[in-house]
């Protein structure tokens, strides 16, 4: 059987456009408001998606190990900032701890990757590279990102529990067990759903694309299931780097709980 | 030469200033073995962080706070907590029977294994009926609740207990069987007692020692 292989011209882009041009008239006519949102969307999605195509056909190109390192040193350097950026309560060090939890998960689950299960040749190329590093700290950063604020809300709430535990004379991690368990919950239970739901109801949107290159089904699910599982691991490898890191701040030497930064969340 | 024994908590110049606010200023205190006492003063007055220094849940800022001899936050702090026995205002009572909840010591410390009758004991402690075991910590009523937080601080045979405001949320009845039980828990079982309250001791039998704090002050 051949595979069909649909090449997509600039032209057909601007005939997709009848799509948005045809919503906008329907928002319009709902007078739901949107109109300029939608508009402005539209447009950035060409700009921003159009650069990043000629950006990434440049990286491809460049044909050095030290270059990729560096770029995903950079890559990861993004992420911690808007890692940073997203966290409501401010806990000293966090800039670091999200860049630490990040590095390690990429390097071990990248390396994995690209070492054992593809076995890419050279270690380094960019075409199995960039992708996959840039899913890994994507879906990282999402999960350290939904795990901290949790956690925070925790603390907060269950301070008299943890402070109870800690005057009966438990060790902190013992007094915090319970808020760690519902922030790694609050984490992981999107991706434990997506493994769940995966192809019952829609075809995921990595298969898709592959599909649509004229890539074997069959192989689409592989890289479909490898990227799950990748997935799955990033998010409880991060989450549990993060949640260890982040929990040693809130606590003295001396087993006290440092209130006052709870404080701060008011 | 008769050794002389140190107070069970001694506090020299102690302070602490928390986020730029001076919460505890200078003070100094001895609490003996088999003491009473009582500190009373109105809302904000450092009361309940006196109470929590002395269960090491805080550091001073300067000064040094002594328990046994011996500076409160050693090594043996783990110890040192269980020793010092703290009930808090609003009792913590978990999902689960009120066995799970006066056991709870148990999830972090394998070894704590106390028998049966030790158990049903700490109920009858606090007069809470021992066939309660098994039912559901959550459905006991407020007076039951802070019973219960009692009976499994006196779990860990403490030399001390800290307590503060126990009846701040009971009826005058229920707060008076409260006071009454627990003075009757020091007399039988000759611990030493800090009770914190914005009442006044009128009520209450037995308190050897009362001071009050103004603004982190001894008044």
């Amino acid at each position: 059987m051949e595979h069909s292989f649909y090449i997509i011209t600039w032209p057909d882009i601007f005939v997709s456009l009848v799509l948005v041009a045809f919503c906008i008239g329907l928002i319009k006519w709902w007078r739901v408001g949107l109109e300029s949102s939608i508009l402005i969307g539209t447009v950035r999605t060409f700009v921003q998606l159009s650069v990043m195509g000629y950006v990434l056909t440049w990286f491809f190109a460049q044909d050095h190990w030290l270059f990729m390192v560096g770029l995903i040193a950079v890559m990861i350097l993004i992420a911690s900032f808007e890692g940073y950026r997203r966290q409501e309560v401010k806990v000293p060090g966090y800039f670091l701890i999200v860049m630490f939890s990040m590095a390690i998960t990429v390097v071990l689950i990248l390396g994995t990757i690209m070492g054992f299960i593809l076995d890419v040749k050279p270690w380094y190329s960019p075409y199995a590279m960039i992708p996959i590093a840039g899913m890994i700290i994507g879906n990282g950063l999402n999960s350290l990102s939904l795990t901290t604020n949790r956690l925070m809300s925790e603390l907060h709430h269950r301070e008299e529990e943890i402070e109870l535990f800690l005057s009966l004379g438990a060790p902190p991690k013992a007094a915090v067990e319970e808020s760690m368990k519902e922030s790694v919950k609050a984490a992981l239970i999107p991706n434990i759903n997506a493994l769940m739901m995966v192809g019952l109801v829609q075809i995921p949107g990595v298969m898709t694309g592959q599909i649509l290159a004229g890539i074997d089904p069959l192989i689409a699910v592989k890289y479909q299931i490898m990227i799950m599982y990748m997935w799955i691991t990033t998010s409880t490898l991060a989450t549990v780097l993060t949640q260890l890191l982040v929990i040693r701040k809130f606590f003295t030497p001396h087993q006290q709980l440092r209130r006052e930064m709870l404080r701060i969340s008011d | 030469m008769i050794d002389k024994q140190p107070p069970l908590f001694r506090l020299e110049n102690v302070s602490l200033k928390i986020s730029g606010k001076l919460l505890l200023e200078n003070i100094s205190l001895d609490i003996s073995q088999g003491d009473f006492m009582l500190i009373t003063g109105p809302s904000g007055s450092g009361k309940t962080t006196l109470l929590r220094m002395l269960n090491g849940l805080h550091s001073p800022t300067s000064g040094n706070v002594h328990y046994n001899g011996k500076p409160i936050l050693n090594e043996n702090l783990a110890q040192t907590r269980q020793e010092i026995g703290m009930v808090f205002q609003n009792p913590a009572v978990f999902m689960g029977s009120v066995r799970e909840n006066l056991l709870l010591r148990q999830r972090w410390d394998a070894s704590f294994l106390p028998s049966e009758k030790d158990t049903a004991n700490a109920l009858q402690n606090v007069d809470l009926a021992g066939d309660m075991l098994n039912a559901d910590a959550r459905s006991l009523s407020g007076g039951e609740k802070q019973r219960l937080a009692l009976a499994r601080v006196l779990l860990n045979n403490p030399k001390a207990l800290l307590l503060d405001e126990p009846t701040a949320n009971l009826d005058e009845a229920l707060a008076a069987q409260i006071l009454e039980r627990i003075s009757k828990l020091k007399h039988d079982l000759g611990l030493t007692v800090v009770l914190v309250s914005h009442q006044s001791s009128a009520y209450m039998e037995g308190i050897s020692r009362n001071i009050q704090l103004d603004k982190g002050n001894i008044t």
